[in-house]
């Protein structure tokens, strides 16, 4: 797992004068399932197309599996793509479009079909061989797209938001069954998303891309959990910012005053480098928690005031200001059996733990 | 029907429809099935020197698919077209790609419109320009013989065939032009990068995806340009020569200077026989093609 499969140097793409990648430095490993995620105009496909070879980068290097891709034609890169539109071939049929790749490697016709059904089987979409390829639905065409692509059997296998067309069911489905088939295959994955639940689902790294940039590289959990700075924080999943203030910085403690919290003392990995003196301190909505009874007890409490709610069926969002805090936070609560729903101007004692703070 | 019930039937979808429909429609009977029908109605009669005898009579079919001047000259239409066809849409291709792939595209516009702008003078204008460049004094044996090239003019580029197929295919560019291009426009550049990113070089995308997608354009200019061409008689007489004529020379000749419209008309009707067949089998054989392809 810790074989190097694409190795990129500060790789730099402009189109006229909008820079598109400025500087991207990454490692990605063997059998790794990695996505490239950020809002769109982030550079993100563009990256992906880079790497496939449909664009040349202005600066900086790309290495597959060690090989320099300086002047390779996209045709002879050891990569393969399921792209956004799919890219159905509308004139061939289903078998003929996944052996497109493999027409050129002269095998006997019954080894050929031999590798189309596995191909097919592997996408579960067996005896579809025959099927004009415009009669399928969405799902199938994207089906259709991988098994095409994965029958060239590539090094890295590239994806530009390969779900972003499917309905939510599908889409979820999709995600499980593109995990299992990456772990399966053992092939690299770089998937292209904008889907932030999509890629914290699938992904073993995540990069974070903001204009043009890797704001961040990491695992799903460090990302939620440790986001790097605001950007990153308000990008992965929702995040509250209270107003905080340094008292006293230590080797690894560090002593805050959050509006609204109060004074606490935190562990150093809790802050990020770019924290200053002032800086925000971020807590996830779901680590918040409404205590509903006279006897539910938690380690921290403050007291506030709910001034909003969304109910999503399985969950409560309460937006709530807490006592001395000049902003909102949102507080998502499960709807458990036997749990009031609450409604504005409601008092509402908040517990909170110490540990699920981060000072950005 | 009162006049009421018609007044709310004429603003009924079919009423209006027709309503809408029916000046042109009855334009089109006026001027295209009527004078057919006149046309066909000849066919089956006979002219006596001034006079017509309208008794029903098959003598001029046949005598037009006896006689071997007739057989000659109609072999010698479809071949010119078949042949104007191929010229025409082998030299539309190349420019129709140009434009969809290589032109920017906000440019395209003015691209399409420059290639029509040598329609705005007449077709006869053309024809007599086209005699000015391959005449025997003309631009080409001109510029040939200053290069030294020839010592002497050429013969075979004008008053002959050759001239009726350079002429005409120019004469048809953009027809065929336009509808490839429109195939050309509709494919989706993804799947040309999907067939590079599955291993395939220029030449072979171009055989493998673009050539095919592009199929139903080039049917339709082939269909577009064959079919006038067939029965086109400017063109032939003006630049053909004794070698050159074709069929719709005879049926003008029939009508005008021999004087017998029945025989000319039933030449008309034959030869619209005969391109009605090969375009149908021909729309038949790419309808099939198309089909497997889909």
């Amino acid at each position: 797992m810790n074989e190097m499969m694409i190795k990129l140097t500060s790789v730099t793409k402009s189109f006229g004068t909008v820079t598109a990648l400025d500087g991207v430095t990454a490692d990605i490993q063997a059998g790794e399932f990695f996505s490239l995620l950020g809002p769109s105009g982030c550079g993100k496909t563009t990256l992906l197309r880079t790497i496939a070879g449909f664009e040349e980068p202005d600066s900086g290097s790309i290495f597959i599996d060690g090989q320099p891709m300086r002047g390779v034609e996209a045709n002879r890169r050891p990569t393969n793509m399921v792209f956004q539109s799919y890219a159905i071939f509308p004139h061939m049929s289903v078998a003929q479009n996944v052996g497109f790749g493999l027409r050129r490697r002269r095998l006997r016709p019954d080894e050929l079909q031999r590798q189309i059904d596995d191909a097919l089987r592997m996408v579960s979409l067996e005896g579809f061989g025959e099927r004009a390829a415009h009669t399928l639905s969405g799902g199938q065409r994207q089906r259709v797209a991988l098994a095409r692509a994965l029958i060239m059997r590539p090094k890295v296998l590239l994806l530009d938001e390969p779900l972003s067309a499917l309905d939510k069911k599908l889409r979820e489905q999709m995600q499980l069954e593109l995990r299992q088939l990456q772990r399966a295959v053992g092939i690299t994955f770089i998937l292209v998303t904008h889907d932030q639940e999509e890629a914290l689902t699938m992904s073993d790294r995540i990069a974070i891309m903001f204009e043009g940039q890797i704001a961040q590289l990491s695992t799903p959990q460090d990302l939620y959990m440790r986001p790097k700075s605001r950007q990153v924080a308000d990008f992965i999943g929702s995040m509250n910012f209270l107003r905080a203030e340094i008292l006293r910085r230590q080797a690894d403690r560090i002593e805050v005053r959050i509006e609204g919290l109060g004074k606490v003392e935190l562990a150093g990995d809790q802050a990020s480098h770019n924290a200053d003196d002032q800086p925000a301190a971020g807590v996830r909505p779901e680590l918040l928690t409404i205590l509903f009874d006279e006897t539910d007890r938690a380690a921290r409490e403050v007291e506030g005031e709910i001034t909003g709610r969304s109910y999503f069926g399985d969950m409560t969002y309460y937006e709530a200001r807490l006592d001395g805090a000049s902003n909102a936070v949102t507080i998502s609560m499960r709807n458990t059996s036997g749990r009031p729903v609450l409604d504005a101007g409601a008092r509402i004692r908040v517990g909170w733990e110490a540990d699920s703070i981060i000072l950005l | 029907m009162s006049p009421g019930s018609l007044r709310s039937w004429l603003r009924s979808p079919d009423g209006r429809g027709l309503t809408l429909v029916s000046p042109p429609f009855i334009y089109a009977v006026l001027l295209l099935a009527a004078p057919l029908a006149a046309v066909a109605a000849f066919s089956f009669w006979t002219q006596n020197y001034l006079d017509l005898d309208r008794t029903f009579t098959i003598a001029n079919y046949r005598e037009v698919w006896t006689e071997p001047v007739y057989r000659v000259l109609m072999l010698r239409s479809l071949t010119v077209s078949a042949l104007v066809t191929a010229v025409t849409v082998a030299l539309a291709f190349p420019i129709a790609y140009f434009v969809s792939f290589r032109v920017e595209p906000a440019r395209k516009p003015l691209w399409i419109f420059l290639i029509t702008i040598p329609f705005w003078t007449s077709y006869l204008m053309r024809i007599f320009l086209w005699k000015v460049i391959l005449g025997y004094n003309g631009v080409v044996n001109g510029s040939l013989l200053q290069l030294g090239i020839i010592s002497e003019p050429l013969n075979f580029i004008l008053y002959n065939v050759n001239a009726v197929v350079i002429t005409l295919s120019h004469a048809w560019a953009p027809f065929a032009i336009l509808p490839i291009f429109v195939a050309l426009e509709k494919i989706d550049r993804s799947l040309l990068e999907a067939a590079t990113d599955l291993g395939d070089g220029p030449l072979q995308r171009f055989f493998s995806i673009t050539l095919p997608l592009a199929f139903p354009g080039i049917f339709a200019a082939a269909l577009i340009v064959f079919i006038p061409t067939v029965g086109d008689y400017v063109t032939p007489r003006l630049v053909g020569g004794p070698s050159g004529l074709m069929i719709s020379n005879m049926i003008e000749l029939q009508f005008k200077k021999a004087n017998n419209p029945p025989l000319g008309a039933a030449l008309a009707v034959s030869a619209m026989f005969i391109v009605t067949a090969i375009s149908l089998i021909f729309v038949r054989i790419s309808r099939r093609y198309l089909r497997e392809r889909a």
